[in-house]
């Protein structure tokens, strides 16, 4: 009975779950390192001090990069060029997390072909560069 | 007894266990060894305070949420746009973070024990994508070029919609534990969208096959966009659009609906990432405490009673919703309106 129970489960969606789970704990770790870095880094152009009060204090993210030592938005490729700073981490962290997806889908979209859903298949794929296009800031 | 299980749960993941023994330690380091005050704040509360309060917050939301079956963003959003003045670009960027962390985390779980449909979410994805990345993108348009008015409109319609939200939740509250189709669906049929689970609470096998996949393609679209512009999710949509609309078993459409959103929202957070409307020492608490909560809600799901969290959280979503439409009207009409 077990093992037809387990017959039942494809593995395309096995695969998919572990993958995202695995890379969702990772993520959550990298988040925590981050946030302690934050706390205890002696000197970066994000400081934790300066971004908590700006945030408690209601500034639009215009004011709070714009007034940063930095002067400009950081993005992703800000963050993974300096990944010693606890923002930087942090951000790594997040992005590691809601990237997870995407391996998840290309790993599932193999798994679907061969279980022959090739419709699914495709769909996976779509799904995973839709969100790679959404990383790479060109829906914006 | 529960405690028991969940103590079990956790100790049979080790991995789980040590990030749950780590996100202690590390907080309870913040508290007690560093400097607080050094870190500014707000009235009697450091940054730290209330770092640890937001983590602590989140846990709770995320048990409430995955026992009520919407997803965290639906209760995270409105409360902060409501009672607090953080920017709304941000609440909202960070509220997608709360949707997502609970779903990412329990997809492993919840597919290994075939609770989620691989094919349901995939179908659900495209749509739900698109839909997130524009409506994250409007969003983002608003802000950029209404200023201080656009929060007053996004209070106010999200305020009005939380309403309406939450009268779905009081007059509907009938789902289907097992609904029947009636009808064939050709694109169903087509798609082979029909799967067998193993139902441990009757010992049995249950099959379902989905219906109306044309009209909940276009749903999902609409859920999709509302969850990007506003922040929110989509949880609270989407268990209903599969059980009643699809034809889904509710705890297959619950499985479902937060490994879908997990993947439709992480297409919606990278506009608002990309423009820097996430501040990570400000979504880390909020996440950390979506994937710890999200573990101890799913482990807790069999034995509270969903009645008395359901009221709870209309009880939130009626408050939150009150005062988001007064705020929005204070700020679009410059009024001051004396309401809590």
């Amino acid at each position: 009975m077990r093992l037809y129970q387990k017959s039942l489960i494809p593995i395309s969606g096995v695969i998919y779950g572990q993958t995202i789970y695995w890379l969702t704990l990772a993520s959550s770790f990298l988040v925590l390192l981050g946030t302690i870095v934050s706390f205890l880094e002696r000197s970066s152009p994000l400081p934790a001090s300066y971004l908590l009060q700006s945030v408690i204090d209601g500034k639009s993210k215009a004011e709070i990069w714009g007034q940063s030592s930095l002067g400009n938005t950081p993005d992703m490729l800000f963050f993974l060029a300096n990944p010693t700073y606890g923002e930087s981490i942090t951000m790594i962290g997040l992005g590691l997390g809601v990237s997870s997806v995407v391996p998840a889908t290309f790993f599932a979209s193999y798994f679907l072909r061969k279980s022959r859903n090739p419709v699914f298949a495709v769909i996976a794929v779509l799904a995973g560069l839709l969100t790679c296009l959404a990383i790479s800031g060109a829906a914006i | 007894m529960q405690r028991l299980n969940t103590l079990k749960y956790i100790k049979s993941h080790p991995e789980l266990f040590a990030l749950l023994a780590t996100t202690f330690c590390c907080y309870l380091f913040l508290e007690t060894q560093i400097d607080g005050g050094a870190f500014g704040g707000q009235g009697a509360l450091t940054s730290i305070d209330i770092i640890v309060i937001s983590f602590v917050v989140s846990v709770i939301i995320a048990v409430v949420a995955v026992i009520a079956g919407v997803g965290g963003g639906v209760i995270f959003t409105p409360l902060l746009l409501a009672f607090t003045s953080f920017d709304t670009l941000l609440i909202r960027s960070t509220g997608l973070v709360v949707a997502m962390f609970s779903g990412l985390i329990s997809t492993g779980p919840l597919m290994r024990k075939g609770l989620a449909d691989i094919k349901l979410v995939l179908l659900g994805a495209l749509p739900i994508i698109v839909g997130g990345m524009s409506g994250s993108v409007a969003a983002i348009y608003l802000a950029n070029n209404f200023g201080e008015k656009s929060d007053g409109i996004v209070r106010l319609l999200l305020g009005l919609m939380l309403m309406a939200i939450a009268s779905i939740f009081i007059i509907k509250s009938g789902t289907s534990d097992y609904p029947s189709h009636k009808t064939t669906d050709a694109l169903s049929q087509r798609l082979k969208l029909r799967k067998t689970y193993w139902e441990s609470s009757l010992s049995s096998f249950v099959s379902y096959r989905a219906s109306n996949i044309k009209l909940s393609i276009g749903l999902f679209l609409l859920i999709g966009f509302t969850g990007g512009f506003f922040g929110l999710g989509g949880g609270w949509a989407v268990v209903p659009l599969l059980n009643l609309v699809m034809s889904i078993p509710i705890k297959v459409a619950t499985g479902t609906s937060g490994v879908l959103l997990a993947l439709g929202n992480a297409a919606a957070i990278w506009p608002y990432i990309n423009v820097g409307a996430l501040v990570g020492i400000i979504a880390a608490p909020w996440m950390l405490g979506q994937v710890i909560g999200g573990v101890i809600g799913a482990s807790l799901l069999a034995s509270l009673k969903a009645s008395i969290v359901r009221a709870l959280l209309i009880a939130i979503l009626l408050s939150s919703s009150l005062k988001l439409v007064v705020r929005g009207i204070e700020t679009l009409a410059g009024l001051d309106i004396p309401i809590f």
